[in-house]
């Protein structure tokens, strides 16, 4: 008898064992669907895994883009490293033209933020105050649409707040609020008539924006021009556009997208994605232990069922491959169903925002600061199928290590008399 | 609160009134005799108008849990510039603030420097009290109110002082009581936009100084919150001694003048 070859088989023997092997997967069903299920539910767990992590941290930038930054934002780089009115950029209308040329740029609108005093008779308040064109900053910003009480700005005269400043102020719709702003001319004072209240869902935006016209704000301001000009630009492709208007800007002004106006809490998000890479890994590695515990199980209820077919020809190593394709085809299609049901779920979880009332509802005012709404997407990217797949390399490497190398020293006469 | 930071505060408001005509031109109902609205404000503005003094002013601020009694000494040229300076208690002595037209410049000896005060500061407290920053300079709201005579008898004509909507004031009305013949102000009332009084300053104490009636006591009062008052009262006042310039300086500000 020759001894059994390590080596993988090839050509008609490999096709042969391959088919051999799906066969005995429905041979044997209820072994079959309980690897299936159990590979499925790994990879269904890690597909969910990634895409809550990428959606929770994509909509905390989504958030700061379109409710509180804004998705690009051009403006001089004094400002960005200080901003004060001052360093504000002199030709806005310059800026759109060229920034509108990109095909990723689908809007923009000018803006200055100050910071400013408002007073009510009977306190005041220190707000960051921002001065729109009102016509097109729903193109850019989310706040116009928050607008849960009253209307947006129809022209200079007219003050938009979060509903959290209008409570501390306790000022009312139709009421008038003064505003105090030290100019680059000297101190300005301004008295604006509240028409609309912002309920965008989170303490960071209500509880502290102050939308004023653009005309109004040069007025306060002395700011002839704009402190930036802000751009709608689909998610997730701020910095690649970006880097498109950087390309063609010229001197001190420059394109930053929203990842590069978080400041502190850009490093943080860096490093939440960077520490879930570690637990990613650590899913995939019990799924793969389960897959190959599964594996083994099957293996060592089949010892007698190896044990003759062993005795009828097949050696030993031959039966080891044989193990090791019913493993690989079982943990495929259960990938495979693991990957419809996990992008199945994320779709769904999308489509009725359940992750926005369980994030809400679990963290609650742990995420102030975060401008985090209680919309809350999940990721649904490619990359995690290719994730899940570790799972399978993982498993077909174990069950080759362990249950194909229990089959490889099978002994037939001991493995036909196993009970 | 010099006379000469009241009258400014006063002036700005009644002399917007004036400045912009829309007070009634001829008599009418309500007016005082043959005199309009812009007549008894112009006739207020003129009486408030000072004449130099060096003085102490005792200001007391009363909360419901305690009462904060401050001395200062003023000086002032009667017109847009006065220096004050804290001398007790000793916890707040040596500060110091220099008024020159709405410009507000504070002395903070512990900082060993002084500081314009930025509009964000200046509605702040003023000492804790229940006035602002922006009192004590004067705000100027020229052309922004509308001032008619809502009622008059024998003890008070009343002005009533509406701002304009694009007015840089928070308050819905501003209520002027006056007293008939000597045009010396009793009170001034400010009401939100609800129509509630929220503020009331108070007049008393009147003297004569060189043909004019002038008070020497004003009390504000918190109309929201019970037991906030803060009282102002002139002692030792000097209107012989002349206040040279250099005392309006930031040099006079850190370093006094006498």
């Amino acid at each position: 008898m020759t001894s059994p070859s390590r080596r993988p088989p090839r050509g008609n023997g490999a096709a042969s064992l391959a088919r051999l092997a799906w066969r005995n997967l429905w041979r044997q069903r209820r072994r079959t669907l309980l690897l299936v299920v159990v590979v499925a539910y790994a990879t269904l767990a890690i597909v969910f895994f990634w895409g809550f992590t990428d959606g929770f941290l994509d909509s905390i930038m989504n958030a700061q883009g379109r409710l509180v930054a804004a998705p690009v934002l051009v403006t001089t780089e004094h400002y960005h490293g200080d901003p004060d009115p001052a360093n504000a950029l002199n030709d806005p209308p310059a800026v759109e033209r060229l920034a509108l040329e990109d095909p990723r740029v689908h809007g923009a609108a000018p803006r200055i933020d100050f910071g400013a005093l408002l007073r009510s008779p009977y306190t005041m308040e220190g707000v960051l105050a921002r001065g729109v064109d009102p016509t097109r900053e729903g193109q850019v910003s989310d706040l116009p649409a928050s607008i849960s009480e009253g209307r947006m700005l129809a022209g200079p005269g007219e003050i938009v707040l979060g509903r959290g400043v209008a409570q501390r102020l306790d000022a009312r719709l139709g009421e008038r609020v003064a505003i105090d702003v030290s100019a680059m001319a000297g101190p300005q004072a301004l008295g604006l008539r509240l028409v609309g209240l912002i309920d965008a869902g989170t303490p960071a935006v209500d509880d502290s924006t102050a939308l004023i016209d653009l005309a109004d704000a040069r007025t306060l301001t002395g700011v002839t021009g704009a402190t930036g000009v802000a751009l709608d630009v689909p998610l997730g492709q701020e910095t690649a556009a970006a880097q498109a208007i950087n390309a063609r800007l010229n001197g001190t002004v420059r394109a930053y997208p929203v990842s590069e106006l978080l400041g502190a809490l850009q490093r943080g998000l860096a490093a939440e994605r960077i520490q879930m890479i570690p637990m990613g890994l650590l899913f995939s590695l019990f799924a793969a232990v389960a897959v190959t515990t599964t594996v083994v199980v099957s293996v060592l209820e089949r010892m007698r069922e190896f044990g003759v077919i062993v005795s009828l020809g097949l050696d030993q190593a031959r039966l080891a491959w044989l193990v090791t394709f019913e493993s690989v085809f079982s943990t495929a299609l259960g990938w495979l169903a693991g990957l419809v049901l996990g992008y199945g779920l994320l779709w769904v979880l999308n489509l009725t925002n359940a992750l926005g009332a369980f994030v809400t509802g679990f963290y609650g005012d742990l995420l102030q600061g975060l401008a985090l709404t209680d919309q809350i997407s999940a990721g649904m990217r490619p990359e995690y199928a290719l994730f899940a797949s570790i799972t399978i390399a993982l498993a077909a490497l174990f069950s080759a290590l362990a249950p194909a190398r229990r089959v490889r020293r099978l002994n037939p006469a001991a493995a036909m008399r196993t009970e | 609160m010099t006379r000469s930071l009241l009258r400014t505060l006063l002036a700005a408001a009644l002399l917007a009134a004036a400045a912009t005509g829309l007070a009634q031109s001829e008599p009418a109902a309500g007016s005082s005799g043959s005199l309009t609205a812009q007549d008894v404000l112009d006739r207020v503005v003129e009486n408030l108008r000072g004449v130099s003094q060096w003085a102490t002013l005792e200001l007391t601020v009363q909360r419901p849990d305690r009462t904060t009694d401050y001395e200062m000494q003023i000086v002032t040229d009667g017109d847009k510039r006065s220096l004050a300076r804290v001398t007790a208690p000793p916890r707040e002595a040596g500060q110091a603030f220099l008024s020159i037209d709405t410009n507000l410049l504070i002395y903070n000896p512990r900082l060993g420097r002084s500081l314009r005060l930025p509009p964000s500061g200046r509605s702040n407290a003023f000492l804790g009290s229940d006035l602002s920053y922006d009192d004590l300079a004067g705000e100027e709201y020229k052309d922004q109110y509308d001032a008619t005579i809502s009622a008059q008898d024998a003890e008070a004509i009343t002005l009533d002082l509406t701002p304009h909507p694009e007015a840089p004031t928070p308050y819905g009305k501003l209520e002027f009581r006056v007293r008939p013949g000597s045009y010396v102000p009793l009170s001034l009332t400010f009401f939100d936009q609800r129509g509630n009084a929220v503020k009331r300053m108070t007049f008393s104490d009147f003297v004569e100084v060189r043909g004019k009636t002038v008070p020497e006591r004003f009390e504000v009062v918190d109309l929201l919150k019970d037991g906030y008052r803060t009282v102002a009262s002139w002692t030792g006042v000097d209107y012989d001694t002349p206040v040279p310039d250099r005392c309006f300086t930031e040099a006079a500000l850190e370093r006094g003048c006498r």
